[in-house]
């Protein structure tokens, strides 16, 4: 791909880098991404003792992006700690959007037919095993400004698409996955933040996707904007929660036998996008709390 | 015939995939000499023990390196060679030429992912089909799976399986009266041994994903003193230090890809039995990133909306 020549001014910036951590200081605003190996066996077993959750897989709990506005001192952070705590931990209830894999009506059917194949089970603690959640980052606790959210509709601050899809140079880019897992060969749930920085703006994705296997694809992502042109300074943050049958996305494939498409995240967003008549409404029917659309904003001004 | 497969077996250490008439030749020889192998394999100790390859050739290289040659040391996989990472096929091929070359050095056990529908999901097929023009290897492969062992014992001690224990299989005799040559069942007692995951739970426990058991310290006391066994041996779950060893050292999780899906930063580790049974845990990390063809550490700068 060619890119055109861009007539934006870049603003003045800093990068600098360490061998885990990678960070721009720009129009007063600091920016850090860290990304360390999966966190190690006790670093894991006391994530666990603490939030009381059987973890994913893939933790990287040494990860982690901070965004700093310098002039108000407002932090914002997002962390697999953080994001873990928004799971599900307990009894799924209505709203949870709690699902169990595809064939599990057969592997209990297969049991309970036979008493010798079905002994005598202890119940395993309940939790949402897909890790759905809709965390949106955190405000840091050494953030020394908390903005207010303000709830916003229709084309109210809407994400300016024009100005985020002009190929202006990117200053800054990391992704940072948060954590994974494989649902035991079941599908996938996973957490990755991806952040730009633009010339003119901050832009930030924090995407959640899950996959089970025969039974539905989830999405939640969380959008983050900055305008370096605000004044006083806006931060907009929207969300947006998806979902539809398995079945669904599959039909959509460009070759039927081949599945792989189905564990490309982009592959997935883009269907889930193009149907979000039904995705963001109806979903898989699961009663998911997170599906539809939500836009906030806050004022970074004391 | 011994010096075509040590020529394929060079072409594969340098990770080239094998012409599609070489790997059905391959394949047949395989199949014949695992049909004749038992649902659980006997192996004598000394034998160095994997667990999850997934794809990931260069770091099983590395594996080698840490471990020894083949044949001067015996070989047991436990499964799970395909799927995930970029050379599924140089993985799986290389191991099954070193199967057909020295029968009585290395032993394949199947893990969860040798199954059809798995692969078609996670990696596998679509990697035959890009690599061959066709899914015509993916189907002599897929055809191998299904006779692989379900598990071994090594010196009548120490049991290896993939996933773990299933409570319709209380008895080694049990799981050598099955009928292995299937793809793998979503239920029933073959699919546990491939999926079940030890758990601190008492006794079983059913997966909060509504399918699959989870065993505690219990059953696995049962299952070694019932079967004269000291060890259980597994797979099947990514162990951030290489190995995992619980219920008092009564079970073991085995994990041979470092790096998982290249960008864990784990590190593996294989088991080494000596004569004695005496246990040995050797950690290995992934192959330098320069000699193989892997995306970068750092993601390439994406206009993601």
């Amino acid at each position: 791909m060619t890119t055109p020549p861009s007539s934006v001014p870049l603003p003045k910036h800093e990068l600098y880098e360490a061998p885990d951590e990678r960070g721009i200081t720009v129009n007063g605003w600091r920016i850090t991404s860290t990304t360390r190996p999966i966190s190690n066996g006790p670093q894991s077993d006391a994530l666990q003792a603490d939030l009381g959750l059987t973890l994913p897989e893939m933790i990287f709990g040494n990860n982690r992006l901070t965004i700093e506005h310098q002039a108000t001192g407002w932090k914002y952070s997002f962390t697999a700690r953080d994001a873990l705590a928004a799971v599900k931990n307990g009894e799924l209830e209505d709203g949870d959007g709690g699902v169990k894999v595809g064939y599990a009506d057969a592997w209990l059917k297969s049991r309970q037919s036979n008493s010798a194949l079905m002994p005598q089970t202890v119940q395993a603690k309940p939790y949402d095993w897909t890790y759905t959640t809709t965390y949106p980052g955190h405000i840091d606790p050494d953030s020394t400004f908390t903005p207010t959210w303000e709830s916003v509709e229709g084309t109210t601050h809407e994400l300016p698409l024009a100005e985020l899809t002009r190929p202006d140079p990117i200053l800054f880019y990391a992704e940072i996955p948060l954590f994974e897992d494989e649902l035991h060969d079941n599908g996938s749930s996973a957490l990755l933040i991806r952040i730009r920085i633009m010339p003119t703006c901050i832009f930030i994705l924090a995407r959640f996707t899950l996959r089970v296997d025969n039974v539905l694809f989830r999405n939640f992502d969380t959008r983050i904007y900055h305008s370096f042109a605000s004044n006083p300074p806006m931060i907009i943050r929207e969300s947006n929660g998806f979902e539809a049958p398995y079945e669904v996305l599959k039909a959509r494939l460009p070759k039927q036998q081949d599945l792989t498409p189905l564990t490309d995240p982009n592959f997935v967003s883009r269907c889930l996008t193009e149907t979000r008549k039904y995705s963001q409404t109806e979903g898989a029917h699961t009663g998911w709390r997170g599906l539809g659309t939500r836009r906030d904003c806050a004022t970074l001004a004391p | 015939m011994g010096s075509d497969l040590d020529r394929q077996i060079e072409m594969l250490k340098a990770c080239k995939p094998l012409p599609e008439a070489d790997v059905k030749t391959l394949c047949m020889k395989a199949r014949e000499i695992l049909i004749e192998e038992g649902n659980v394999q006997c192996i004598d100790a000394p034998v160095t023990i994997c667990g999850d390859i997934h794809g990931q050739f260069w770091d099983m290289l590395e594996l080698f390196k840490t471990a020894g040659d083949c044949p001067q040391t015996s070989y047991l996989f436990m499964g799970d060679f395909v799927d995930r990472g970029y050379f599924s096929v140089e993985t799986f091929l290389l191991l099954l030429a070193m199967k057909v070359r020295w029968p009585d050095r290395v032993c394949l056990i199947r893990g969860n992912h040798e199954s059809r529908q798995i692969t078609q999901v996670y990696g596998f097929y679509d990697e035959c089909t890009r690599k061959y023009g066709s899914p015509t290897v993916w189907r002599y492969c897929t055809d191998v799976f299904d006779y692989l062992s379900l598990g071994a014992i090594i010196d009548g001690r120490v049991f290896c399986v993939h996933g773990g224990l299933s409570p319709a299989l209380p008895s080694l005799d049990m799981i050598r009266g099955l009928e292995r040559r299937v793809e793998v069942p979503h239920e029933g007692p073959m699919c546990d041994l491939l999926w079940s995951d030890p758990d601190e739970i008492n006794g079983w426990g059913l997966s909060p994903r509504g399918a699959g058991f989870l065993f505690g310290a219990e059953p696995t006391k049962a299952f070694l003193h019932n079967n004269s066994l000291d060890l259980i041996s597994r797979a099947h779950q990514l162990a951030m230090e290489g190995y995992k060893l619980m219920f008092e050292r009564m079970i073991v999780t085995v994990w041979s890809a470092p790096n998982y899906c290249y960008r864990c930063g784990n590190v593996a580790a294989v088991l080494e039995l000596d004569e004695h049974l005496g246990q040995e845990y050797k950690v290995f990390e992934h192959a330098p990133m320069d000699v193989r063809s892997i995306p970068a550490r750092r993601p390439p700068a994406e206009y993601f909306l």
